[in-house]
């Protein structure tokens, strides 16, 4: 059963069409990658399933619900986190702090001002748990902002993944890492997405074919094709429009 | 001073917690005030009747309708687009106060008078000091407040939302949301300042609400520091004895209070109580003696600096033939006065410059942990 489905979305700003007419399904459970060379609206795609955007043309359904008129904040209640392509951190917060800002909404605080953080146990704990998989526990109260670039790239997955989201949508997870630290994260990836629905944008494609289980193409605003890993690796079009340029280059 | 604490507080939770830049925060302090004048008065007229211990109250009731009527348009974004409403808020509420006499009473404002008051379990409040306990109580009260509310979840997520809305809605709060609660609850505590004030002053004007109060809450909590719960409070104590203390001694204190925010905004951009908290790794190390010798080389040739340079400021502005000056008598008509303050100066100025070398790298050797090759 597909959790996500696309039909027909288009965005534009101004005159410039970036995403023209994507149609596509996100089964529960699958990992999913989006790959496509630069500019192709990868992240717009990202940002208008996540809400950050407003779609100009078609709709979003998430589970059941359309969602493409929603606030972010309403699309991640209904259970959809995401990453960010460029680290995006509650900076002046400790580490800690960071991971249980990202439970509260999902653990029913809401607004609240008559719960006094020190007492909820369970939440704390939850949020130590979350370091724990993340690799930070030892971090848990330095100051985010000051965390070395790797850290960070592994807090802002922890903050995507703490609210427990049955879809969860990663941009770019691994984009400026060494090689050891990108295979760790992936590692990580691994860990933190089992059981759930995951989709992901990536250049790098060792980790595309290691992680995804589908793929869909992103050239200029439409999806090419979606299929397997291996005949994503045997079409001639996609390897026309975008493997053929890093196999060349490599 | 007490009042002004709690005042400043209240602000610290929305610029410090939450972000806000906000050029009119003495609205919700005169109009509590304000409203708590008028119950003092309706108390007098026994149109009602309830213990003025709890005046302040009445004003943070009514500061916090101020801030969920105003805050409902204001709190959309932070940044440029607050500071503006805020500023247009403040100037419309203070013009209006002037012309609708008959709530506001113009220029001169209005006045109540507490020893109306039923009594509050045989205590009548007609002495001074037991107002004195009155605003002790309730400062205690809101202070804790204050306190608590950093420590709850909308409390943690103004924090997120000033470091980064954007990405707080991506987990479920709405940015908006969130800073008009922190909005609300800076309008409410405001509220009880201002009734703490009617109380403790039975008057209140316009100037009470006016721009030049929301500045002055803003240096407060700017020089105390906005990034801890106590900066207020040490800002709120420096500008109530600055304002208390050195306005008798010159004209010119409004001067000096501005340099020294500049200073502060310039040199400490943490404020007074972030200059403090700075020193704690050198404590925790206990390398905190290694900056005592310096501190006092650099220190007392600065101190020097300051008064030469308040010396100076003194003697082209005032009238008289002679200004007592720290125990000396220094004359504007003598050139050699000029020339003697100037030198003292002129040679403090080069010994803060000489020494300021040396107590940079003792700030260094008390703060770098050494890596642990010895590199």
């Amino acid at each position: 059963m597909a959790i996500l489905t696309l039909n027909n979305v288009r965005k534009s700003f101004g005159e410039t069409t970036i995403i023209r007419g994507v149609s596509l399904d996100i089964e529960e459970g699958e990992k999913h990658a989006i790959i496509g060379p630069n500019g192709a609206g990868k992240s717009t795609l990202f940002h208008l399933i996540s809400g950050l955007y407003k779609v100009s043309a078609g709709s979003i359904t998430f589970k059941e619900s359309e969602i493409q008129d929603k606030a972010p904040y309403e699309i991640s209640r209904l259970g959809l986190a995401r990453s960010f392509q460029v680290t995006n951190i509650f900076q002046r917060m400790n580490v800690f702090e960071n991971v249980r800002c990202a439970l509260f909404w999902s653990r029913g605080y809401r607004y609240s001002f008559w719960h006094l953080l020190g007492r909820q146990k369970e939440l704390n704990e939850q949020a130590m748990h979350v370091l724990e998989q993340i690799g930070l526990t030892d971090k848990a109260l330095f100051p985010s902002g000051e965390l070395a670039y790797a850290q960070q790239r592994a807090l802002e997955l922890g903050i995507a993944i703490a609210s427990g989201a049955e879809l969860i949508m990663l941009d770019e997870p691994v984009a400026g890492m060494s090689h050891s630290e990108a295979e760790a994260s992936v590692q990580l990836i691994h860990k933190i997405t089992e059981g759930k629905t995951l989709i992901m944008v990536e250049h790098d494609m060792n980790i595309v074919f290691n992680v995804a289980d589908r793929i869909s193409v992103l050239v200029y605003g439409e999806v090419i094709a979606t299929d397997s890993p291996e005949n994503i690796r045997g079409n001639a079009s996609v390897q026309e429009a975008y493997l053929g340029e890093v196999a060349t280059s490599a | 001073m007490a009042i002004a604490i709690v005042f400043a507080l209240s602000y610290n939770m929305l610029l410090g917690q939450g972000g806000m830049l906000s050029f009119g925060h003495a609205v919700y302090f005169g109009f509590g005030g304000f409203l708590a004048v008028h119950t003092l008065i309706m108390i007098e007229s026994e149109t009602v009747y309830f213990s003025i211990l709890f005046i302040p109250l009445i004003g943070g009731v009514f500061g916090l309708l101020a801030a969920i009527f105003i805050g409902s348009f204001s709190t959309h974004k932070a940044g440029t687009v607050f500071a503006m409403i805020s500023l247009g808020m403040g100037e419309l509420i203070a013009a209006s106060s002037l012309i609708f006499v008959e709530f506001f009473g113009g220029e001169a404002g209005i006045s109540g008078d507490r020893t109306y008051g039923p009594p509050f379990f045989g205590i009548e409040f007609l002495r001074d000091v037991e107002i004195y306990y009155v605003a002790v109580f309730w400062v205690f009260i809101a202070t804790v407040f204050m306190y608590l509310f950093t420590q709850t979840p909308a409390g943690r997520m103004a924090n997120a939302v000033r470091d980064n809305p954007e990405r707080a809605e991506f987990i479920g709060y709405s940015a908006r949301k969130v800073r008009f609660i922190s909005f609300c609850a800076a309008g409410l505590f405001a509220g009880i300042a201002g009734g703490l004030f009617a109380l403790n002053y039975e008057f209140i004007t316009e100037e009470n609400l006016n721009a030049a109060t929301s500045g002055r809450v803003l240096l407060m909590a700017y020089i105390g520091g906005l990034g801890y719960f106590i900066g207020p409070i040490v800002g709120a104590v420096i500008l109530t004895l600055m304002n208390s203390l050195l306005s008798n001694y010159s004209d010119l204190w409004m001067l000096y209070l501005g340099v020294m925010f500049l200073l502060t905004v310039l040199f400490l951009p943490r404020g007074f109580a972030g200059f403090i908290m700075m020193h704690q790794v050198a404590w925790v190390r206990g390398t905190i003696k290694q900056l005592a010798l310096p501190y006092l080389l650099t220190g007392i040739p600065a101190l020097l600096l300051m008064l030469s340079a308040i010396a100076l400021i003194e003697m082209s502005h005032v009238e008289a033939d002679a200004l007592q000056f720290l125990g000396f008598t220094l004359e504007p008509a003598l050139l050699t006065d000029w020339l003697m303050v100037g030198i003292v100066g002129t040679g403090s100025l080069f010994a803060v410059r000489k020494s300021l070398p040396r107590l940079r790298d003792a700030w260094d050797s008390a703060n770098i942990i050494p890596n642990e090759d010895g590199s």
